[in-house]
């Protein structure tokens, strides 16, 4: 009886979708049944900017389409937790997933997540305007399997870069946003403490925010990714890195440096509680906009090149829809709503939301002006990001056994800062401890 | 033909009034604790089909696990965190204890008031603490700069980290060791006390060669619930340090969930996590033993 539920249930959604998807992101349902009633959707994503924006427009999608929305925002690393249990057994608990960039090989490439090229090639789930086209080559690629099909469709295209929320001190003491790691530590060492303000802060998932400093002094994750996932951490580039790095963190971070997460970063800059940090995008964008106190003191520019060159970080996150989910249909009708062109749009100018993966809207006249905040263009640093990452040099973060490698530089990175190691024992136990967990995850060295 | 004596039906009245019970018991209790062993002998990982059924290198993981620096070293910082935070919990319950051991109804207001950390949720507790050892938003610290005091952070200073979580366990735990020590010495004849008074104990006697025999074997439970409570710590760890600074506090609990929840090395996990089953089982045999030995020798 329950099976007949459903199955009815699924072929109303699919009959009335097309209704739906005819005024996406804005009216409601024209009359009669809704397409979704009765469906209940769990969708879940990491705290964000973005989902957590989205959670505004949810009630609308229940309006138009009478489906219930569970939608859970937990903490990065819980979030990843929980939805490697869930993907790995196969579980029905959620329909749409935040497919998390560091899992793209584990998860999209143990076949957990569906492919969407069915749903968004059906003009009957599908309308024509909908364009996966739009979304931007460096943010779809990652999320293609093996037989080249689309599994998640991204929603950020988050980029590394360097930002002060009190500009004004370093002004007075003589200095410009530094271009270069070189010019890094004069100007912390004039600004630290200043106003009783620590002078650098980044998130301490070092996984992530210490590699652009890796690859900028010439070293990387992997000597060849991903075709070769021998660590190379232990390199003379990337112990000169690691010290670099930590000598930031300790000398200039505040307190506690090393538990400071992604979150009380950014509303520490939004404070104006540090002078400096090199972070993601959407963590720094909004220090310029209200309710931030920093408004007018806020300044932007490039992730800054080392000796080696320029590596500003990318990241990108997508929505999926997991093999165990009951509600496919009704889960993509989820996805093509909030990733809609309107729906994305009103969020760039209602919410401010500018980790933009859609090539139309970043590409509107609207946008650069939108995203010069505080003076600064910060939409063509963002496009520069963009196309620095086609280099491939971000390669090394798709790989399945990432996750594991990137706790050894957590770790390494923590031993190094509080004094535990050197930069050379630190990196050399991360290379060590790298090759052990790659030889259990099955990867031939 | 062989007459069924008494005893005989009564003890099988017994056993089939005592297997369904038994039966319920065994399926919530060891069959997933045989699972975990069994699994232990696999290289089980979601992400590889079969894997756990691969019982070619059964004992891999436990050879692994014994040359893994990361392990060895987190079982190391187990014990230490363990003997630190057994060691406070007693004193500190056992010396409240001591003080609050008078009958009035103000005593009974403030042994009620002592009770709460131990009922609050442990996430609760975890972000009280957090809360404390953040030096931007905690009063702990605003008071330590008004006194001109520049302290550090706690938990991310690889000398203290370990300790502040101790201090932080300590505070949720000492009521346990505080309600059982004084429910012991509520229950103590008044005779021995008056005999020692009138021979002119003094009160440091009167504890060592009084009291404290009459509370060791109840000292001896609370040390062995503790004990295993302790190796079970998780939430502040998790919350407040995540393992950090470096490896400075990742106990073996919290290194076996790292290993099967971040990186879905479920073989390997099961394999650590049995042997923190065995680690626990021999030093509950060890307290037990000693608290037995010495409750008989009394």
């Amino acid at each position: 009886m329950q099976a007949k539920i459903r199955r009815r249930q699924i072929l109303a959604g699919g009959a009335a979708a097309g209704g739906l998807f005819a005024l996406p992101g804005k009216a409601p349902a024209a009359g009669g049944a809704k397409p979704l009633q009765g469906v209940t959707l769990n969708v879940s994503c990491w705290s964000a900017p973005y989902p957590l924006m989205l959670a505004k427009y949810i009630p609308e999608f229940e309006a138009q389409t009478g489906a219930q929305v569970i939608y859970t925002t937990p903490s990065f690393p819980v979030y990843n937790q929980r939805m490697d249990i869930a993907l790995a057994t196969r579980s029905d608990a959620y329909d749409v997933i935040n497919v998390t960039f560091i899992y793209i090989g584990r998860w999209v490439g143990a076949g957990w997540v569906l492919p969407l090229d069915p749903y968004f090639n059906n003009p009957k789930l599908t309308p024509a305007g909908w364009d996966a086209a739009d979304f931007l080559p460096g943010t779809t690629t990652v999320f293609k399997n093996a037989a080249g099909e689309l599994c998640a469709i991204p929603w950020i295209a988050d980029v590394m870069m360097a930002a002060a929320s009190r500009y004004d001190i370093m002004q007075q003491a003589g200095f410009v946003l530094p271009d270069t790691f070189a010019q890094m530590p004069k100007m912390l060492a004039a600004v630290n403490n200043k106003d009783g303000l620590p002078g650098f802060v980044t998130e301490n998932h070092y996984g992530w925010t210490f590699i652009g400093y890796l690859q900028g002094y010439g070293a990387n994750i992997f000597r060849n990714p991903p075709h070769d996932l021998m660590p190379v951490l232990d390199t003379p580039e990337a112990v000169a890195a690691a010290d670099f790095f930590c000598n930031l963190l300790r000398s200039y971070g505040p307190k506690g440096v090393l538990s400071y997460t992604y979150d009380e970063v950014a509303a520490e800059l939004k404070q104006g509680g540090m002078i400096y940090t090199t972070e993601n995008e959407d963590f720094v964008a909004p220090m310029a906009m209200p309710p931030s106190k920093v408004q007018k003191t806020c300044a932007f520019s490039m992730f800054p090149a080392g000796p080696a060159g320029r590596f500003p970080q990318i990241a990108t996150h997508g929505w999926g829809i997991p093999i165990g989910s009951r509600h496919k249909d009704a889960a993509w009708q989820f996805i093509a709503w909030s990733m809609s062109k309107e729906l994305l749009l009103r969020m760039f100018r209602d919410q401010g939301w500018s980790s933009l993966t859609r090539r139309s809207i970043i590409e509107m006249p609207e946008f650069r002006q939108k995203l010069t905040l505080n003076g600064y263009d910060v939409a063509k640093m963002y496009l520069d990001t963009v196309n620095l990452g086609e280099k491939g040099y971000m390669a090394y973060r798709t790989v399945p056994p990432y996750p594991q490698v990137d706790r050894e530089i957590d770790i390494a990175i923590g031993n190094i800062t509080s004094g535990q190691m050197t930069p050379k024992a630190a990196m050399a136990a991360a290379q060590k401890n790298s090759i052990t967990q790659l030889h259990r995850a099955g990867v031939k060295l | 033909m062989t007459a069924v004596t008494w005893s005989a039906e009564q003890r099988r009245a017994f056993t089939l009034g005592l297997l369904p019970a038994l039966i319920v018991l065994a399926a919530v209790t060891l069959g997933p604790a045989c699972y975990l062993v069994i699994t232990s002998l696999t290289p089980l990982t979601p992400l590889t089909p079969g894997s756990g059924l691969d019982f070619s290198t059964p004992l891999a993981n436990y050879s692994q696990a014994l040359l893994d620096s990361s392990f060895v070293h987190s079982v190391w910082l187990q014990l230490e965190l363990s003997a630190i935070t057994v060691g406070l919990q007693t004193l500190v319950g056992l010396g409240l204890a001591l003080l609050l051991n008078i009958e009035s109804r103000f005593m009974e207001a403030v042994r009620t008031g002592f009770l709460v950390p131990m009922v609050l949720p442990p996430i609760v507790v975890a972000i009280i603490w957090k809360v404390l050892y953040t030096p931007g938003i905690s009063p702990l610290y605003a008071v330590l700069n008004a006194l001109g005091i520049a302290a550090g952070s706690l938990v991310t200073d690889p000398a203290t980290a370990l300790p502040a979580l101790a201090v932080a366990d300590t505070w949720e735990w000492f009521p346990f060791t505080l309600l059982m020590v004084l429910a012991a010495l509520q229950m103590m004849p008044k005779e021995p006390l008056e005999a020692a008074r009138i021979d002119g104990a003094g009160a440091w006697q009167m504890f060592w060669y009084v009291r404290l025999p009459f509370i060791r074997p109840a000292l001896t439970v609370v040390v062995l619930f503790r004990l295993i409570d302790s190796i079970k710590a998780f939430p502040l760890i998790y919350v407040i340090t995540n393992g950090g600074p470096g490896q400075a506090t990742e106990v073996t609990n919290y290194y076996a969930f790292i290993q099967t929840f971040n990186f879905a090395y479920w073989g390997y996990g099961s394999a650590i996590a049995t042997m923190m089953v065995l680690g626990v089982f021999v030093l509950s045999l060890i307290v037990a033993r000693l608290g037995g030995t010495q409750a008989v020798t009394e």
